[in-house]
């Protein structure tokens, strides 16, 4: 059974700096699994981050971090979150697995658990060949995946990832990606993601949060977001076929022709009558059904909706 | 192709799968100690730590050479037995470690060059301060981390040539005084270097926290050395110039002649020991003519006193304690992500 206490519980947070608030009032539950965090520039996502992180003490509100009051316990949260930030940073003057090692006892781990798990999270980011090389040698994607491997050493309950894919070309990106995706399904592992790059939210994350100037505007599953009202079918036809439209419409369905041979089709009821009424007018159109889903929104559409409102 | 098939192919034999560590955590608290430590494990793997550290020696092998010489090879000084060497009858041996002391602060300063002084600017430049205050490190434990690491090396590069002459001083000569002269000498030595450590720790922190650029801090460093220094020969000049002219040289003097980085870990070492310091060796401490037929000087005549401790011990502290916030106050876990 999948746990539906929230790992971060922010309530009423107000965060300033001198005059300006970056947080207002702000209110969300971040749950387990992978959850993106979405806005524009100066919306307050890395106000939240430095928030959760505990360097910042808010002006009003509070919340818990994995169960702990984020007034009080900076250190001990900070022990149990990692934090993948958006700059390139490393400790000059060490290798791969000395600086991730090193990476580790600063987290707590004795010595030779930290080198030995050091070893293990480089493996598994695809640095294992590299990790005696000095970090100041490493490629943009390179500086990238050992950046999550110090996020992660010490077994975090929750990763912070600021801008996870910055800089990478495609496959440094897909590849970034796919260890996100992996890490954050079915490893214990709990992601929160700043990122503006909606496709890579979409394809990594289960949950979003979306923050404009201080303020949550919309959170949840990304599914529902990008669910349209009514519930429409996208149709998708062999060949474009008008008399298609004509017979739903007569059926009383709203039907109109949405790219090439697909349809967008919505019929009141339930969606067993939706689907039948479409294969009904497939059959007296004499169109050939090849593929009927629920029709959604792209997460930019929703996102440019939840910010517009 | 997914990472996962992609580093697999690249590392055939190794074990890929995630694991989550739930191994334990060592508390929160004193995260300074494991700072401390992983300064001093990167200086000690440099050569020029050890190569400058056995450097910074140099006075006390050549006191250990010269006292065993006189002690063991010139037996014509010693008339009649153990303890009648006149030659080491007139030593001073806290004067001696004195001098060693002074003469190892230029190798002590290029110590915490290669040390101290570019760990915060580096680590400004490669950002290093989202690593460490990511993790369950303060400011605190960041600065003090560093501030102890650097601490330590210079105290101990300071301290194990003094304890290498002691021990042989106390095993060798005991019928010279060397343990009645000054008995608590062993513990005062530990603070003088405690002493120069402290001021090369902060110093250096303050420093390296103001660049992004190691090199940079490191020739600050060095420029704020050199230029102190110039300063106090310029007050030992007219020292030497109110010495020789028979006057009695002006009391600030004894202040400004320690108002050097160097001047600054001599003016406590003095007070620390006891001493007003004497000739390099007894030989050298006789008289010799005065300027223009002035009044007739020895070396002992030049001597600059010990400092006021009222004046020395307060800017030690506030040289100490500003280097430190300086440090502190530059690094801020606010500006980390």
């Amino acid at each position: 059974m999948v746990s539906t206490v929230p790992l971060v519980s922010i309530k009423n947070l107000t965060v300033r700096y001198g005059s300006f608030v970056a947080l207002n009032n702000f209110s969300c539950d971040i749950e387990p699994g992978c959850t993106g965090l979405l806005g524009p520039n100066g919306a307050g996502k890395t106000t939240l981050l430095k928030t959760i992180l505990g360097f910042v003490k808010p002006a009003e509100g509070g919340g818990d971090i994995l169960g702990l009051d984020l007034h009080s316990n900076g250190k001990a949260i900070r022990q149990r979150v990692g934090l993948m930030p958006e700059q390139d940073c490393h400790i000059p003057g060490l290798s791969a697995v000395g600086f991730v090692a090193y990476a580790g006892e600063l987290a707590g781990m004795p010595g030779d658990q930290a080198l030995r798990r050091a070893h293990e999270v480089l493996e598994y980011s695809g640095l294992g060949e590299a990790r005696y090389r000095n970090v100041e040698t490493f490629s943009t994607g390179m500086k990238q995946r050992i950046k999550l491997a110090q996020a992660m050493i010490h077994g975090p309950k929750l990763l912070l990832l600021d801008e996870p894919t910055n800089g990478l070309d495609p496959r440094g990106r897909e590849e970034m990606l796919d260890l996100i995706k992996d890490i954050s399904h079915g490893k214990g592992v709990n992601v929160l993601i700043s990122s503006h790059l909606l496709p890579d939210i979409e394809r990594v994350c289960d949950r979003v949060v979306v923050v404009l100037k201080g303020q949550l505007v919309s959170q949840g599953k990304i599914k529902d977001l990008k669910a349209i009202e009514g519930q429409p079918l996208d149709v998708d036809l062999r060949e474009s076929s008008e008399e298609f439209v004509v017979k739903m419409r007569d059926k009383g369905a709203y039907a109109a022709p949405l790219h090439r041979t697909t349809y967008r089709v919505q019929v009141a009821g339930t969606r067993e009558h939706a689907i039948a009424t479409v294969l009904q007018a497939a059959l007296e159109s004499n169109a050939q059904v090849r593929g009927v889903k629920l029709a959604e929104r792209s997460l930019e559409d929703a996102f440019l909706e939840a910010i517009q409102s | 192709m997914s990472t996962t098939e992609t580093t697999r192919s690249s590392s055939p034999i190794a074990d890929l799968s995630y694991r989550h560590y739930d191994g334990p955590l060592d508390s929160v608290s004193a995260r300074w100690w494991c700072i401390a430590r992983m300064t001093m494990q990167m200086a000690t793997k440099k050569r020029g730590f050890w190569g400058w550290s056995i450097c910074s020696a140099w006075w006390y092998i050549i006191l250990l050479a010269i006292f065993w010489f006189m002690d063991n090879l010139s037996g014509g000084l010693a008339t009649s037995g153990p303890g009648t060497n006149i030659f080491l009858k007139q030593i001073i041996w806290k004067d001696q470690i004195l001098h060693a002391f002074s003469y190892s602060q230029l190798f002590l300063m290029i110590v915490a060059l290669l040390v101290g002084v570019s760990t915060i600017a580096n680590d400004n430049r490669s950002n290093a301060l989202l690593v460490y205050l990511s993790k369950p490190c303060s400011r605190f434990d960041y600065v003090f981390g560093k501030w102890l690491g650097i601490f330590l090396l210079i105290t101990g590069v300071s301290l194990v040539p003094m304890m290498i002459f002691y021990a042989y001083g106390y095993m060798s000569f005991q019928d010279y005084g060397f343990w009645t002269q000054s008995p608590w000498l062993f513990l005062k030595l530990i603070f003088v270097s405690a002493a120069s450590g402290a001021i090369h720790a902060s110093l250096a922190i303050g420093v390296s926290s103001l660049f992004n650029q190691g090199r940079l801090a490191s020739a600050t460093y060095a420029g704020l050395y050199f230029f102190s220094n110039i300063f106090t020969f310029i007050v030992y000049g007219f020292h030497v110039a109110a010495v020789a002219g028979g006057n009695k040289a002006p009391e600030i003097f004894r202040t400004l002649y320690y108002c050097s980085i160097d001047g600054i870990q001599i003016g406590m070492a003095k007070l620390i020991i006891g001493t007003n310091s004497s000739p390099v060796f007894p030989v050298t401490g006789g008289p010799g003519r005065g300027r223009r037929g002035g009044p007739e000087i020895s070396q002992a005549d030049l001597i600059v006193h010990a400092p006021f401790v009222g004046i020395m011990v307060p800017l030690f502290l506030f040289l100490v304690a500003s280097g430190f916030l300086v440090a502190w106050s530059r690094v801020k876990a606010v500006e980390v992500v």
